[in-house]
């Protein structure tokens, strides 16, 4: 009997436990943790974010793996947990930039976006017939020459970190970050420490094409993405510099 | 998808009917100047309101009112019209503002302006718009359709024309904020003695980083 009352508070999202827990919400995060990680690295020079794109299968086509977006040309996001879930995110934040861009005539600042988005989050976590969405993203941004990274999760709750993880492994990731962030990081070494942290809990060793980056420059205020050349570049750095370290 | 209409106010809603129709509603007829100085603008308005044309039915219009920390917007047409449209105006940058922390540029503020304009009901109003932010002055005058431009100066209402005439002669690039006082004022002054739709005195809108302070004179002559 008891045990039948508990399971009734995991029913509707709508309901809380006797303890005030949302049932829902916690599964949600649980799904997040089954995704592949993404990283974001907030720099002077500009906001770094990357993602593990690993499949299944050697025949899948690696671009169809959609976990990095760029979402207006100073803002992107990274993934993590339900891909189908993000992209109705991913889709309602590039509207908000847009709806930004048509209202006010004004670039939308990295803040602002992420609370839309969090907000639009929330509604799924209180309204009754709908389940709370199964993702996480990392929205990193420039606006008024400002590098910004947001994190949102299930509940619609949004944090602002200066290097963060997402997804699997998310604690072993975030203790690399936490003992290698500086606050006087160069955008190369923001990319590098993106890397490191990737590889911190790797059994095997990174390979660009199983990566993407994003990087939103301060100076410029651009999303641009790194080709899969440069990728291989900083690996190569990153090792050498381990290597130096044996020695 | 919950995306806000950009093109209408989050708060109430822009009125179904067209405001200011028929010869009996109130209208300003008008000078309205808005000048940049090099840190900051001057509005100057008349104070006249008339019916139809014929009659002046107040002489005591503030036809300038503050919408944000530091801008203002001038009424020009319809005064129903103009007012609601106003308050539409501050609402919606003080939500801005409560929201964000940060105020709204002037150029989001005449973008919005613009949009309700274009957007919603003929509003029958032919504003000016100026205001200080982070990237200096800037003053806008803005179409019944919604169409926006912003120059160093701009005049609206029915003494344009004379008006105009003295800011071609008298406006310089880098005034003081005194100079800018004056040649507005004097630029109202011309057009009130040549038209029949302006008025009584003058409406003074000091914007400065500072905020806006706006002042009525009946008397020019206690501004020149």
């Amino acid at each position: 009997m008891q045990g039948q009352q508990q399971q009734a508070y995991d029913r509707g999202i709508t309901i809380f436990s006797p303890d005030g827990r949302l049932y829902q919400v916690e599964y949600a995060r649980e799904a997040v943790k089954r995704g592949t990680p993404s990283v974001g690295v907030r720099t002077a020079e500009g906001v770094v974010l990357a993602v593990d794109k690993r499949s299944r299968s050697s025949l899948m086509e690696a671009d169809s793996i959609e976990k990095l977006h760029k979402v207006a040309d100073h803002v992107g996001i990274a993934s993590a947990g339900h891909v189908a879930d993000a992209r109705r995110l991913i889709d309602f934040a590039r509207r908000r930039a847009q709806v930004e861009e048509l209202r006010y005539e004004e670039p939308i600042d990295t803040e602002v976006l992420t609370k839309a988005v969090t907000d639009n989050i929330q509604q799924y976590t209180q309204m009754g017939g709908v389940r709370p969405f199964g993702a996480a993203l990392l929205i990193g941004g420039v606006s008024n020459g400002e590098p910004r990274l947001f994190e949102t999760d299930p509940s619609g709750t949004p944090n602002e970190w200066k290097a963060v993880a997402i997804g699997a492994d998310r604690s072993e990731i975030q203790d690399y970050l936490e003992e290698n962030w500086e606050p006087e990081l160069t955008l190369d070494e923001g990319v590098e420490l993106a890397l490191g942290a990737m590889a911190s809990t790797r059994d095997e060793s990174l390979e660009a094409s199983e990566l993407a980056l994003g990087v939103v420059e301060t100076d410029t205020e651009y999303y641009r993405r790194l080709e899969e050349a440069e990728i291989a570049a900083h690996i190569e750095a990153l090792d050498l510099e381990d290597e130096e370290d044996e020695e | 998808m919950n995306v806000e209409d950009p093109y209408e106010p989050e708060l109430g809603s822009l009125p179904e009917e067209s405001a200011g129709e028929g010869p009996e509603s109130m209208e300003t007829g008008t000078t309205s100047i808005g000048v940049t100085t090099e840190d900051s603008v001057v509005i100057a308005t008349d104070r006249r309101a008339s019916l139809g044309g014929r009659v002046v039915s107040n002489k005591n219009v503030t036809k300038v009112e503050q919408v944000h920390d530091r801008a203002a917007l001038t009424m020009v047409g319809s005064v129903g019209g103009a007012q609601s449209f106003i308050r539409t105006i501050r609402s919606e940058a003080k939500l801005y503002e409560a929201r964000r922390g940060t105020p709204m540029s002037i150029n989001a503020l005449a973008t919005l302006a613009s949009n309700f304009l274009r957007g919603g009901p003929f509003f029958m109003i032919n504003p000016i718009l100026g205001g200080v932010d982070d990237s200096g002055p800037h003053v806008y005058s803005i179409d019944p359709m919604g169409g926006l431009s912003e120059d160093e100066y701009v005049v609206t209402g029915s003494g344009m024309q004379f008006a105009m005439g003295v800011l071609e002669q008298e406006y310089e690039s880098d005034l003081s904020h005194e100079e800018g006082i004056e040649i507005a004022t004097k630029a109202v002054q011309s057009a009130i003695e040549r038209d029949t739709a302006s008025g009584n005195g003058v409406t003074i809108a000091e914007v400065t980083t500072e905020g806006v302070e706006i002042h009525s004179h009946e008397d020019i002559a206690e501004v020149l």
